[in-house]
């Protein structure tokens, strides 16, 4: 048993809903208490698309047989079968205490006309979380519909395994990439999970190669599709203008394309899109000599952009951490090419503890590290998922085009704190009121100290004491 | 009024969303959710996305999971010794509300032991709350855990029988004996005046204060309120009190209520003009302080006349989410609007008979309705207004509807005189503001 203040990822049926709603043509079936159901309720303010979440809650309640209320499994399914007559796959999830409970996972009843698959997870367990069971999900339904599988296609085309729905930005990765293949040659058989369809995991074999976009969710999927059908894949982390590159060149190699046609399309988008390189030359040295950045996030994201931020532009990675505590071993491994500050955490105010000891000017993180940047008072830029904000135009991280959103990014960071003078003026703080601050929780702290110094505004005082401290947080 | 049962699945807003609020708004309270990780990421990420009018737990220092790990049960009494060791660190805190829900019942965590246990321990109030424990009536409102949550903090009001060994005015006595003798309503004696405690107005204090002031205008006695501001604000509560109750989704707390000897007075809820004025004239009458409320009624009625002709023959669905809608329902017909449906996704007849009786004869009421139906329905009769849970706000929006969430209009404040003119304004500005957008040419 844990206290935390937050947590970084949801329960494992919230990443299988995460997956399953991804793919069009799939609609899941979520065994849960009324409420537990809050997939469809976020999936409707995040993505605003205006669809209904392709998931049916079978509430878990006890009531008569006889009863045609919905709470019985099979009755539910077929209610599904009926209302969504073009699903070509029904899965069915449990919520934790539908695990709990003990129940058995259904079968699907005899239609006779129509038989959409079925598909149902064996390793559904209580403790895991959110990204594993998004990746086995995806793993599980690829497996299902690897039967039978089409051939190689006759020109070159890739398999994208990006992020699933509700990643920010994840439509506008997976765009950016299919426009730099679409410039070396090169045709997307697919995008998985986000944007295929339940006919396009027939066909995933048709692709020469899988660009492991988002490890997180396609590792299993990529890992499958690799020993059963021979496809290899690419697992390069295709942020920063180098790590993007390496993988262009490393697909076109599988697809046997021209290595110096692939190159000099590198040096076109180079000279035109990419602005991360062009920003890092341009910039005197001095903005970057001995600026610290603490990076965390999931798997991808924080590898990705700490290579990029050490290599590509120079800033000192001091602390490079991962919620993803069962990737430890993976995210050490290439975490310790470019820092020496490698962690795996999951409890918020240990990550923040973490980020204050290595004394960052710059803290890239999830929406849970706002309060650790605002505390050290240093520019904090919530690039790795989860993040709370949901903008109307989505912006790439990967690709060229997301170097140069990186750019412009670091830019406003870099200068922002360039700007502000250090220490803000006005308000002192006395001591017994820094003695409490320090017992305040790290993660807090940032919005302890800002509503004390409101506070002494307020009263007009031009220091906050304890006791100013103490009602401002009353 | 007909009321249709249709057995499907409403859209609610999974009760579990208002913890950040209920914590906020107790103030002085540690609230500690005990469940899997499922639980957490339900309360930190849901406010925000559903509603800016709901407080986000995500930073606030006086929620705390307690995430359990199945593999490894935790033995008894660990969960109260964190909890002990949380509010150790913390300053403030009068009351734990221990939230532990069905999955930390399945883990083997007895939740009511614990809860025990901390409390000796730290020598605080701790309560246990279960927000899905069943009700008698199947289905789940948004506010469940509001009702949870007021009937534990009725269990620590203090018993009225303590306030009167401290307090020794006259009436009181016979106030005790009334309380013994006559349940409710049959005419009190001259000068026995009841002390009244309203429950309710957890989203809303300002109205619920406003409320207060308007009963004690009426000349009754208002003890306090619950939930209060902090644990000691807590109003005396039991044989001889008279309990008014606000909030139309609170039959577990009028319950807990009643066992403790409480007269509960069964009336409209405070919602809109008729409402308001039935209210205050039946609490006073328990109240011993008899007082009419005709002349107010009127008067209140004429004010809100130029309000009312905006939203007179506007068509209004509701699509029930929070519970408050069979009252917002009731008021809005009055006040001239059309209302279409009112969704219940559970029903509690008997707790809202004075609401069911004084519907109007055109307005239907349907229980656990099936919002992807209920989607249907309203594109088929295209009402000027849809009144939903933000889950089905988005998807109806992209559909053409203009939609408010129920939430909004709980959040503005309800109660009283006052709350009927925040309601129609709430609705006209809605209104208007969507006509000017409609204006444009896109």
């Amino acid at each position: 048993m844990r206290l935390v203040h937050g947590v970084y990822e949801g329960p494992q049926s919230y990443g299988i809903l995460r997956t399953a709603a991804s793919i069009r043509g799939v609609h899941t079936v979520f065994r849960a208490l009324p409420g537990e159901a809050y997939f469809p309720t976020l999936y409707g303010s995040r993505e605003r698309t205006g669809e209904l979440a392709p998931v049916t809650l079978s509430p878990l309640r006890e009531q008569p047989d006889d009863s045609m209320a919905p709470g019985n499994v099979s009755r539910d399914l077929s209610g599904v079968l009926r209302r969504h007559p073009r699903a070509e796959i029904i899965v069915v999830a449990r919520s934790e205490a539908s695990l709990l409970s003990g129940e058995e996972a259904p079968s699907l009843p005899e239609t006779g006309t129509r038989n959409p698959e079925l598909v149902t997870f064996s390793w559904e367990a209580v403790g895991r979380k959110e990204t594993e069971g998004a990746e086995l999900a995806l793993e599980d339904l690829v497996r299902v519909r690897g039967q039978d599988p089409p051939d190689r296609s006759p020109y070159p085309t890739v398999n994208l395994f990006g992020p699933p729905v509700l990643s920010p930005g994840a439509e506008a990765e997976y765009a950016e990439i299919e426009r730099l293949l679409d410039l070396i040659g090169i045709e997307v058989n697919a995008r998985v999970p986000l944007g295929a369809d339940a006919r396009d995991l027939r066909r995933l074999t048709r692709a020469w190669a899988n660009l492991l976009l988002y490890r997180e969710v396609g590792e299993s999927a990529t890992l499958y599709l690799q020993d059963e059908h021979g496809i290899p894949r690419v697992t390069t982390p295709m942020i920063g203008a180098a790590g993007t590159g390496a993988a262009l060149r490393a697909v076109g190699q599988l697809c046997q394309l021209d290595p110096r046609s692939v190159q000099r399309t590198i040096w076109a988008e180079l000279a035109r899109t990419a602005k991360l390189p062009w920003y890092a030359r341009l910039e005197p040295p001095e903005t970057f000599e001995n600026r610290k950045v603490a990076i965390f996030g999931d798997f991808t994201y924080p590898l990705g952009l700490g290579y990029a931020l050490a290599r590509e532009v120079g800033l000192e990675v001091v602390a490079c951490g991962t919620y993803l505590t069962h990737l430890e071993r993976d995210f050490f491994f290439h975490a310790h090419s470019f820092t020496e500050g490698a962690f795996a955490e999951d409890d918020p105010e240990a990550v923040a503890a973490r980020i204050e000891a290595a004394k960052p000017d710059l803290i890239i993180g999830t929406h849970l590290e706002e309060g650790v940047a605002e505390s050290l008072e240093v520019p904090f830029l919530p690039l790795c998922p989860p993040t709370a904000d949901r903008p109307f135009v989505e912006r790439p991280l990967m690709g060229y085009a997301g170097s140069t959103v990186l750019a412009d990014l670091l830019d406003g960071a870099l200068r922002e704190k360039k700007r502000k003078p250090s220490g803000e003026a006005g308000i002192r703080w006395t001591d017994s009121a820094l003695q409490e601050v320090a017992g305040v929780p790290s993660l807090l702290r940032g919005r302890a100290r800002r509503l004390a110094e409101d506070r002494a505004r307020e009263q007009g005082s031009g220091e906050v004491t304890r006791e100013i401290f103490l009602e401002s947080r009353s | 009024m007909t009321i249709l049962n249709e057995s499907g699945i409403p859209d609610v807003l999974p009760p579990l969303h208002a913890v950040g609020n209920l914590a906020r708004r107790l103030g002085d309270a540690l609230v500690v959710v005990a469940g899997t990780q499922a639980e957490a990421h339900l309360v930190q990420s849901l406010p925000a996305a559903s509603s800016p009018n709901l407080y986000p737990a995500g930073h606030d220092p006086h929620v705390v999971f307690a995430i359990l790990d199945p593999e490894d049960p935790p033995p008894q009494g660990s969960l109260a010794s964190r909890i002990v060791e949380s509010v150790a660190g913390m300053r403030n805190v009068n009351l734990v509300l221990l939230v532990a829900a069905r999955t930390a019942e399945a883990l083997g965590v007895d939740a009511a032991f614990e809860a025990r246990l901390a409390s000796r321990k730290l020598d605080l109030p701790v309560q246990m709350v279960d927000p899905e424990a069943p009700h008698e009536i199947p289905g789940t409102l948004s506010t469940d855990l509001d009702d949870r949550v007021v009937s534990a903090l009725i269990e620590l009001c203090p018993k009225r029988r303590t306030s009167d060994l401290v307090e020794t005015s006259a009436p009181k006595r016979g106030g005790l004996l009334g309380g013994l003798l006559g349940l409710g309503r049959d005419t009190p004696e001259q000068g026995d005046s009841r002390p009244v405690v309203l429950m309710g107005g957890t989203p809303s204090p300002e109205a619920a204060r406003g409320l207060a002031a308007e009963l004690s205008r009426a000349g009754v006695e208002v003890a306090g309120a619950v939930p209060a501001d902090g644990v000691a604000d807590l109003p005396p509560l039991g044989e001889g009190t008279v309990v008014a109750v606000m909030d139309p989704n609170l039959a577990t707390a009028a319950a807990a209520a009643e066992r403790r000897g409480a007269t509960v007075v069964k009336t409209l809820m405070p919602t809109g003009v008729d409402g308001t004025a039935r209210f205050v004239q039946d609490v006073s009458e328990a109240a011993g302080a008899g007082t009419s409320e005709v002349v107010r009624a009127r008067s209140a009625w004429e004010e809100l006349g130029a309000l009312r002709n905006r939203i007179r023959g506007k068509r209004i669905f509701f699509a029930g989410d929070t519970g408050f809608e069979v009252p917002l329902a009731r008021f809005l017909a009055d006040a001239g609007a059309v209302v279409l449906e009112v969704g219940a996704p559970r029903l509690d007849r008997r707790f809202l008979a004075a609401e069911l009786q004084t519907l109007g004869p055109d307005v239907d009421v349907v229980v656990s309705p099936d919002h992807r139906g209920q989607a249907n329905r309203i594109d088929e009769a295209r009402p000027d207004l849809v009144v939903c849970s933000p889950g089905l706000r988005l998807p109806l929006v992209a559909r053409g509807h203009l939609c408010r969430s129920t939430q909004d209009f709980v959040q503005a404040g309800l109660y009283g005189y006052g709350g009927a003119r925040r309601i129609l304004e709430l609705l006209a500005s809605t209104l208007r503001r969507a006509e000017t957008l409609d204006s444009l040419s896109l």
